[in-house]
């Protein structure tokens, strides 16, 4: 018999944490082998396969929000923390100052810099650029830096007098030239074979080019030169991908007593808007529900969509609704949201993470078996 | 360490101990050959001065004079 075959889902109540009062219940996941009597909770790839469900709510180019559907919480961690820590991306990480005459320090206009976030051609920042390593000891500064690993930019600003302002004006920006120093403001320089990557609309440049980095009056100067290096976000959060990686559980929200009028009204508002609607009791309702009888017509309160809400649990602060409501979680269905910072797309990233987790698999695998060859004799 | 002996930190080994020296000997002329400029507290103009100058500015008689930034590269890491 396959492992699958006649395999029953996990029940509901087995797979929703409890949100009380003042409590939270159930929150471990029960569904390993031997744990219950009725069925096999097993890992099986193909039950697995059959079970496993992935929803996009929301999909732009640096956004994105979907939910992973029948997989266990270790598993959602895993790829949560891959996104924020193991991805690469391009940074700058040296900052050479030539001058810098501005009331921002140069080590603080340095750590400036490091977090602004870049974009560029998607080819060459993964597969063509390398990973930079520091000299041995002794050995030239620049003897590991090559075009293939290592991206220059130059940042060069002086602030003076407009002389076309108006006599009465008062704007900075607008009575000197360069009083505000932009991330537009950097200058990719292309090196050796970095052309052919990095141009046109591949140019090495930053996502978002408004991101002031200092403030200068006449006279002021920056002049600068940055190397840029592949890094992860285990090493300075700077490398990491994304600005926010992270997921929530599935809300849910069971109405088990009829909730009619103004109460309805009050129940809709104890959530963010969407979540509960406001219906019409009909013929069918009383039909699958005895308590309706009597009240055809009358304004109840339904579940719109349990993803909008966010488990405030105000609702369980009246007493009008003691008993009428109850408040959980789906403990396997993550509601994960991804912002990127820009150097990959959302969605990418995602894929980007399982593809790392199964690097990182094969690769404990290949130790297990060592291991077992080692000490089974 | 005494006042003499530091070094201004430098990453591409030119401001080894000959260059450090080298520094402290001509006062008024940094290591590439430039008279140093002193910029005034009061009116902003910049000027050499010599040992033995009085410490005032040429043009508007401020007595509070500020150093020139050094012009050689100092390097940081991004972090």
């Amino acid at each position: 018999m396959a492992p699958s075959s006649g395999r029953v889902p996990e029940p509901e109540s087995r797979k929703t944490v409890g949100i009380n009062k003042e409590t939270v219940s159930n929150t471990v996941s029960t569904d390993f082998p031997d744990n219950y009597p009725d069925g096999d909770e097993s890992w099986d790839k193909d039950w697995f396969a059959q079970n496993l469900k992935i929803e996009f709510h929301q999909n732009d180019d640096y956004e994105a929000q979907f939910s992973l559907i029948g997989v266990d919480a270790s598993i959602a961690n895993a790829f949560r923390r891959i996104l924020i820590a193991e991805i690469p991306t391009l940074a700058v990480e040296t900052v050479f100052i030539q001058n810098n005459t501005s009331v921002v320090q140069d080590e603080v206009l340095s750590h400036r810099l490091g977090l602004i976030p870049f974009t560029g051609g998607k080819e060459g920042i993964r597969d063509w650029m390398k990973w930079w390593h520091k000299p041995v000891e002794g050995a030239d500064q620049y003897s590991t830096t090559y075009d293939h690993n290592t991206v220059q930019l130059k940042l060069q600003v002086e602030c003076t007098h407009n002389k076309d302002a108006a006599p009465d004006e008062k704007d900075p920006t607008k009575l000197y030239h360069n009083a505000h120093v932009y991330a537009k403001d950097i200058v990719y320089e292309p090196a050796g074979a970095q052309e052919q990557y990095f141009s046109g609309d591949n140019i090495i440049r930053p996502t978002n080019p408004d991101i002031l980095i200092a403030k200068m009056r006449p006279g002021q100067v920056i002049d600068l030169e940055m190397h840029m290096h592949k890094g992860i976000g285990a090493d300075h959060s700077k490398f990491s991908p994304v600005a926010t990686a992270s997921y929530r559980l599935m809300p849910v929200i069971k109405i088990l007593k009829p909730i009619l009028g103004d109460d309805a009204k009050k129940f809709q508002e104890c959530f963010m808007p969407g979540t509960i609607k406001l219906e019409k009791v009909t013929k069918q309702h009383v039909k699958a529900n005895k308590e309706y009888a009597g009240h055809e017509g009358e304004v109840m309160a339904a579940v719109d969509n349990p993803l909008y809400d966010t488990v405030s649990r105000e609702v369980l602060r009246h007493p009008e609704f003691e008993g009428k409501v109850k408040l959980g979680r789906k403990r396997d269905h993550f509601i994960f949201s991804i912002e990127s910072t820009g150097q990959w797309e959302s969605d990418e990233l995602f894929l980007e993470s399982i593809k790392t987790l199964k690097t990182k698999s094969q690769k404990l695998q290949t130790q297990v078996q060592n291991m077992v060859y080692t000490y089974s004799g | 360490m005494s006042r003499e002996a530091y070094q201004i930190p430098t990453s591409q080994g030119a401001g080894g101990p000959g260059a450090g020296n080298a520094a402290v000997a001509g006062r008024a002329v940094d290591n590439e050959g430039l008279p140093m400029l002193y910029i005034c507290g009061d009116c902003g103009t910049k000027f050499p001065l010599k040992r033995g100058d009085t410490i005032r500015c040429i043009e508007c008689g401020c007595r509070v004079l500020y150093k020139e930034r050094t012009r050689r590269m100092v390097q940081f890491e991004a972090r």
